[in-house]
């Protein structure tokens, strides 16, 4: 068998496209839920959804965790969850096992990934508390009268971490709290603090704190948490913002009802896809790294699974090639490539017919070669170049035409660090490289490419298994409201169609409209305009993916779906059109069947010694109500249909039935 | 139909010249002018191979050729030595391996009698085929004698019959090439004329030098394909419920934007010759390459309990041997189909859930204004929405709707289903208005799943720890450098870089429209490279015709602009380049998110701005009650002082609690080290006691080998290093330590792979690497099986180890 990671980089230049999803497939995320459990998070608030009803922090951070592994768990289904509450007496005999959990903390679900049963257990609970207010209060009392060390908090999620979490999975705690000052007074405690945290970062996991403030007690993170969450504490993956004495970015603040939302922006892990040098000229060359903002989310592949009694283990697959006379695997290392030999020879016997197998071989000469190697390949397919992006000049920002697009965008932004991937075949050579200066050098260039209203053009070779793209580079301002995400400021790569890749329009001449019929149209579209809007993506999430998602859901809790309680967002507003422009429709219509060169009849010129298959509308109409429409003969009908952008395939009664139907719904 | 001329002078030999070897040398081959211009007609072929159309078919005709074979000759006799050689039919790869046998003969024939017998042959085979394109290739030397009589029949009769002639000189003059022959014959001269003659009083007839042709056929050229017109519907409003109101317009959508795909390369395999008759029987022997045919297993791991499943990614190479005794090979018909929901599962039978209802058509929902189009947010390939070419109705409704969205200046946002019960998609449609007609155009958008909303640190509103902006960092660029920055977009502007348009006006530099995909075109060169000669590694493929790298490199015009505004950006900017090594494993196990140590050396070559102190020193000041799980401290004899500075930290924190930049290590060490550079935590004047004290504190192992393999590395490449020789093997028998035992193994590794490389490098040491080459194998890189020992791992073998002190 080849060495195991062989076969896992299933022909890399293969994979070359498949690439941004099986990205995020492949890494594991864990993220641990912090929750304070303090008499201020217990606290009893009316419910701002729901009348009568009471809540407290704690119960909406715990439904937020519901609401997220339950994201999770359809996204990543490799991913795990934890749960552990802070500042309460419950004490975690019972759950923990052989670990040092400090007292005052619980874990109430340790680091596993997530599984149906353990968030339908949440969701009990939480039904249950919702009945009864003071449920939470009891499973989980409050500690009372002094605050639990936050060093103690942190040492606290780094057993349960290291317990629970796979070695390779990006590690997150949530920290949630309302107390901004947890122990006024003791630099003791402080420094603890920002000590064990320091421990808990080291050991790879990120702390992404979420405060929440009520106008009653705002929030103020100077009192504790800005000495303690040093940056590169919140040093998510990139952001070497160490010693710039900059406040982090990742701290949210919100009040209670935002904090979903908030979590939700953070839920999937920012992941780089690639890092590589960007050049801008000889010798001037910076460090970027790319990020996918834009990707089409898909909905998870279904796996084979197989019954052994007891549970289901899902099988792995694997890739074999075969040579097939001898039916014996052969080595991936030494397979070599070339071009298709055609379709067998049909006509001749002189090939190698004699061994009675279909396969087309080649035969040359001993010691020849006639097929390239897995090398050679890539470099014909990055005619050489290295990973990087290299820039070749700038352009008007009118140069980008909206036609010009053939695959989603890629996010770039600064990087002092640069990791240039080993080289194939020289495996152990991995070397990093760090451009000093990149981010004064990319803000500089993005702040003059915005004034100038300029675009860049660039030639990218993203991965060293990728083919080289030329690319549109759009600077992006930073944007956005204090406390909001913000469109983080950087450039968007836009790939560039090739000439290969475009198409010739198939028509040139059409009918046009004269200006009447247009100001009719104009009419409505001035109505159904939306002032300053925009293409809302946060409105529109996908129906299909959300279907799929709850059917799959419903399955796993062993629930009934309910199809009819689904609602698809992205169905026009029916009523809202109608209401705003339902008239000027209709009198755009009216015009239109005024118009005169509407009326035109198109003379065909075609040479094509086909039977008359043109039939007028009106015609078929009146045999229909005559009910006649089986007069017709096929080729007619399908004509029709044809027109009417119908299916035209089936028997003569079919196409007469679809017929009948169109002609009864217009 | 091809012509080829076997007469002896095409057995002339040439010598061809080969793209340079890697080292730059220039090379040629000696092959023939038959072998030379047969690689044009095996191309030709390659490419009817490559389409692999059924009504894409050829033959191929000899003449000179020894033998008579053909059915002219047949029929009335006469047409001497020109011979069927191939039969029309669709090409493969049996048909490029007859062509190499193809040799030069030993007597003369006519073009002319091989092309009346081209077309008569090919009159018959088309003669139910009528609509099929005709063309003839002659490919000579022009050196035999021409019958020149009734050549202007065979022109009557191959304009009746619509047929094309391409004749493939060997060395024929080209003006455009440019290429003159010296000492042309009489007869190739009077030959090249007549053959000048004939094509020109064809309707289609070319005459080429074998040398363009050549050149010519590795132009990208690319593949137009024709966009289908599919059928959909557009609506605005509910066309069930509100009929009278509602729109419902027949339109036809084709692509405007396909991404085009390079040709996919066929996996072979060379059959081991394990029937040993074969070698035997022939005395010459052969290599076979057979296609390989892929299969897909099913593996189950019964080993893997619940709870602890691991994936592939998870499994080092350590514990694969313990993998494979339980892996075990299932059916695919055992298996089931479902889902994962976390640890759960959702069986699924049919490989997906049922899905939504929908109906096919283009649903308009509104409009917005273009200028608020992101055009960053278009996520795939660009269609054209037509009218329906038969309505004259329809094509106003349509031309009203872009018009009017044209002069308003926005576009729409529609939702498309391809077919009914298709998922839906989201996107915009944008007017267009070309000569004669108006059309929409239509682009994917994205679902809010598929925006990812990462926090990326803010560029320009950087805020200190005091919530006070911060306005000079060496993250912010300087006015300085904006200004140098503003030049240099200035200097390579490319939008008047261009050629002259008509009007002599220079426009803008690229245009997508001339810009080939270098894969697609790189490939499918190389595809028919590899299918037309025996062995690429004596005839390596030609480099890239220059079409296609025509854009991968600014014009050269521009840079000379930008040189100097690219010195003023060098110069204010002053980004370096810093070497580093790999990101190291930590002893726990846990892969951290980043070394904070990898910012050091940024610093050192920055104004010491805010330098932070070591943090992993500061963790000693834990108070008692939260101890930090750790890995033990090694034990030292320096413990003592350890606790002493730990004190003295906390001290100073203790005093300035508030001070947001915690103070540098450097300060609180007793005696500053003149050899130490800022930054460092191992100085040039004792780097082994430096370490040695360094481990001892604990935590600072990383940083500290690091610094040490920095440092080793300058002292060695100094000058009058020698003295220092022994001192420097003595801190790598140290390092080298350490790194084993602290799992700096990679560290280690990278360390040595880089200092062997300086040293046998100009100016390097190579004396330093014979002395380290002495101690043999217990200095060089640490192996796997030694680093597993000790709980680690190598990605080197013991043997690759003993090999890379040797050499």
């Amino acid at each position: 068998m080849p060495p195991f990671d062989d076969w896992n980089i299933i022909d890399e230049e293969e994979e070359e496209e498949l690439q941004d999803a099986s990205f995020f497939e492949g890494k594991r995320d864990v993220i641990l839920f912090c929750i304070d459990c303090s008499e201020s998070m217990h606290e009893l608030r009316d419910d701002p959804n729901y009348e009568d009803v009471k809540t407290s922090h704690l119960f909406t951070a715990l439904e937020a965790a519901v609401q997220i592994q339950k994201k999770k768990v359809i996204v990543g289904p490799n991913d795990s969850a934890g749960i552990v509450l802070f500042n309460t007496t419950c004490s975690s005999e019972a759950k923990n096992h052989a670990t040092e959990i400090k007292k005052n903390s619980f874990v109430y679900q340790t680091i596993t990934p997530i599984s149906a049963p353990a968030i339908q257990e949440l969701i009990q609970l939480l039904d249950a508390a919702r009945e009864d207010p003071e449920l939470l209060r009891s499973t989980f009392p409050p500690l009372t009268g002094k605050k639990m060390p936050m060093g103690d908090v942190f040492t606290s999620c780094n057993w349960v971490l290291r317990d629970g979490a796979p070695k390779t999975a990006s590690k997150r705690v949530f920290l949630i709290t309302d107390d901004d000052n947890p122990h006024p007074g003791s630099k003791q405690l402080l420094t603890s603090a920002r000590t064990t945290l320091l421990d808990l970062t080291q050991s790879g996991a990120q702390v992404e704190p979420f405060f929440i403030a009520t106008p009653e007690k705002p929030f103020d993170p100077s009192k504790f948490y800005s000495s303690v969450l040093l940056p590169n504490v919140l040093n998510d993956d990139d952001d070497d913002n160490e010693d710039t004495g900059v406040l982090p970015e990742s701290i949210s603040i919100t009040r209670v009802e935002d904090l979903l939302s908030q979590m939700r922006f953070h839920e999937v892990p920012k992941r780089a896809i690639f890092s590589i040098p960007f050049r801008l000229a000889d010798g001037f060359v910076i460090g970027v790294k790319g990020y996918g903002l834009v990707t089409e989310q898909k909905k998870g592949s279904y796996k084979y699974f197989i019954d052994l009694g007891d549970r289901m283990e899902v099988a792995n697959s694997r890739t074999v090639y075969l040579d097939e006379d001898h039916q014996a695997e052969f080595d991936k290392t030494k397979i070599v490539y070339g071009m298709s030999l055609g379709a067998p020879a049909v006509e001749d016997g002189s090939d190698e017919e004699g061994e009675g197998t279909e396969s087309v071989s080649r035969i040359v000469p001993f010691g020849k070669r006639p097929f390239y190697t897995a090398d050679e390949i890539r470099s014909f397919r990055t005619l050489d170049l290295e990973p990087g992006i290299k820039l070749l000049g700038f352009k008007d920002r009118e140069e980008l035409v909206f036609e010009d697009n053939v695959k989603h965008s890629v996010f770039i932004h600064p990087d002092e660090l640069v990791c240039l991937r080993p080289i194939l075949g020289s495996r152990n050579k991995l070397s990093m490289q760090k451009y000093s200066g990149s981010k004064r050098t990319f803000t500089a260039l993005l702040k003059k490419m915005i004034e100038r209203e300029k675009l860049g053009l660039v030639l990218a070779l993203t991965r060293r298994n990728a083919a080289p793209i030329f690319c549109a580079m759009l600077p992006q301002a930073e944007n956005g409201d204090e406390g909001e995400w913000k469109e983080p400021a950087g450039f968007h790569l836009i790939p560039l169609p090739f000439a290969d890749d475009i198409r010739a329009a198939p028509m040139e001449e059409a009918f046009r409209a004269p200006d009447e019929v247009k100001d009719a149209a104009r009419a409505w579209i001035d109505k159904l305009c939306v002032k300053n809007g925009a293409y809302p993506p946060d409105s529109y999430p996908n129906p299909a993916l959300a279907y799929h998602n709850a059917q799959l859901q419903a399955s796993a809790f062993r629930e009934e779906f309910d199809p009819e309680a689904f609602e698809d967002l992205t169905r026009p507003k029916y009523d809202m059109i109608h209401k705003r422009a339902g008239n000027l429709m209709k009198e755009w219509k009216r015009a239109l069947v005024n118009d005169e060169s509407a009326n035109a009849v198109i003379v065909t010129t075609g040479t094509k010694r086909k039977a008359d298959v043109s039939v007028d509308e009106a015609e078929i109409r009146s045999k229909h109500e005559a009910g006649a429409l089986g007069k017709l003969r096929v080729d007619q009908l399908k004509e029709f249909l044809k027109s009417k952008s119908q299916p035209v395939s089936g028997k003569k009664a079919e196409l007469a039935e679809r017929v009948a139907d169109w002609l009864d719904s217009h | 139909m091809f012509l080829v001329d076997v007469s002896p002078s095409m057995g002339a030999t040439r010598s061809v010249e080969l793209p340079p070897t890697p080292s730059g040398e220039e090379r040629t081959t000696e092959m023939t002018n038959l072998e030379w211009a047969l690689q044009f007609v095996k191309l030709k072929i390659q490419e009817m191979i490559f389409n692999g159309r059924k009504t894409d078919q050829c033959g191929v005709f000899l003449f000179g050729a020894e033998e008579t074979n053909n059915v002219v000759n047949s029929k009335n006799g006469g047409y001497e030595h020109v011979a069927e050689y191939i039969p029309i039919a669709q090409p493969n790869a049996t048909t490029l391996a007859k062509l190499d046998a193809i040799k030069p003969s030993e007597t003369s024939g006519d073009p002319i009698d091989a092309l009346i017998v081209g077309i008569e042959t090919q009159d018959i085979y088309l003669e139910k085929k009528r609509t099929w394109t005709r063309k003839i290739i002659i490919v000579t030397d022009g050196e035999s004698p021409i019958e020149i009589e009734d050549w202007e029949a065979t022109v009557k009769k191959m304009n009746a019959l619509n047929i094309s002639l391409t004749i493939i000189g060997i060395d024929f003059d080209d003006d455009e090439l440019p290429f003159h022959e010296e000492n042309k014959s009489t007869i190739k001269v009077e030959n090249e004329a007549f053959y000048h003659k004939l094509t020109s009083s064809l309707n289609n007839g070319l005459v080429g030098t074998c040398a363009y042709a050549l050149q010519e056929i590795a132009r990208p050229d690319i593949k137009q394909t024709k966009s289908t017109l599919m059928g959909t519907v557009l609506r605005l409003g509910d066309v069930d419920v509100r009929p009278e109101e509602a729109i419902e317009m027949i339109v036809k959508v084709s692509k405007c934007t396909a991404l085009a795909r390079p040709k996919s390369w066929k996996k072979f395999g060379r059959i081991e010759d394990d029937d040993e008759m074969k070698i035997d029987g022939e005395a010459e022997q052969s290599e076979v390459f057979a296609q390989l045919k892929m299969r897909t297993e099913y593996y189950i791991d019964r080993s893997t309990q619940e709870g602890e499943e691991q994936d592939q990614m998870d499994v080092g190479s350590d514990d694969e041997e313990d993998r494979d005794k339980n892996v075990e090979k299932v059916e695919k018909e055992e298996l089931i189909r479902g889902f994962k929901y976390g640890s759960t599962y959702a069986p699924c039978p049919d490989g997906q859930f049922p899905r939504l209802n929908t109906r096919k058509g283009i649903d308009i929902c509104g409009f917005f204004h273009a200028k608020n189009f992101r055009r960053d947010l278009a996520m795939g390939e660009v269609q054209y929405i037509w009218a329906d070419p038969g309505s004259p109705q329809q094509q106003v409704a349509l031309s009203s709707i872009v018009q009017a969205m044209f002069e308003k200046d926005v576009f729409a946002i529609a939702r498309w289903v391809s077919r009914d019960g298709m998922d839906p998609r989201m996107g915009v449609l944008a007017p267009t208005m070309f000569e004669k007609i108006d059309c929409l155009l239509w682009v994917q958008m994205p679902f809010a799943d598929d925006v990812r909303k990462y926090t990326f640190a803010s560029l320009e509103n950087l805020v200190s720890k005091s919530g006070e902006k911060i306005t000079k960092h060496p993250y912010l660029p300087t006015e300085e450098q904006l200004d140098a920055m503003d030049k240099f977009i200035d200097a390579m502007d490319l939008m008047d870089a261009g050629e002259k348009d008509d009007e002599g006006k220079r426009i803008p530099w690229y245009d997508t429209r001339l810009s080939y995909n270098p894969a697609i075109h790189r490939t499918k060169q190389a595809l028919f490279h590899s299918a037309v000669v025996n062995d690429i590694a004596s005839n390596p493929l030609p480099p890239p015709h220059p079409e296609l790298l025509k854009y991968i490199e600014p014009p050269r015009r521009v840079l000379k602009h930008a040189r100097e505004a690219i010195a003023e950006c060098k110069a204010a900017f002053k980004v370096k380049e810093v070497p580093k090594k790999v990101t190291k494993v930590r002893k726990d196990g846990h892969v951290r998110a980043r070394d904070e140590d990898e910012d050091m050396l940024l610093l050192d070559t920055m104004a010491p701005v805010s330098r932070k102190g070591k943090e992993p020193a500061l963790s000693h000041v834990a108070s008692s009650s939260t101890m930090p799980p750790r890995t033990p401290k090694k034990p030292s004899d320096s413990g003592s002082e350890t606790e002493e500075e730990s004190d003295q930290e906390l001290l100073l924190l203790n005093k300035q609690p508030a001070n947001p930049l915690p103070t540098p290590d450097r300060s609180m060490s007793p005696d500053v080290d003149p050899g130490r550079a800022p930054g460092r935590i191992i100085g040039a004047t004792y780097p082994l006691r430096d370490f040695k004290k360094n481990l001892a504190q604990g935590d600072v192992v990383t940083k500290a080998v690091e610094d040490m393999g920095v440092l080793i590395k300058e002292v060695v490449l100094r000058p009058f290093a020698s003295r220092r020789h022994k001192e420097m093997l003595e801190c790598m028998v140290a390092m080298r330590d350490t790194s084993l035992k602290e799992d700096e193994v990679d560290a280690w590794n990278s360390f040595l792979m880089d200092l062997k490389e300086s040293c046998l490098q100009e100016p390097g040491n190579p004396e330093f690497w014979e002395e380290v080459q002495k101690l043999g194998r217990s200095i060089s890189l640490i192996s796997d099986p030694e680093a597993k020992k000790l709980g680690g791992s190598s990605e080197f073998s013991e043997s690759s180890s003993e090999a890379f002190i040797q050499q």
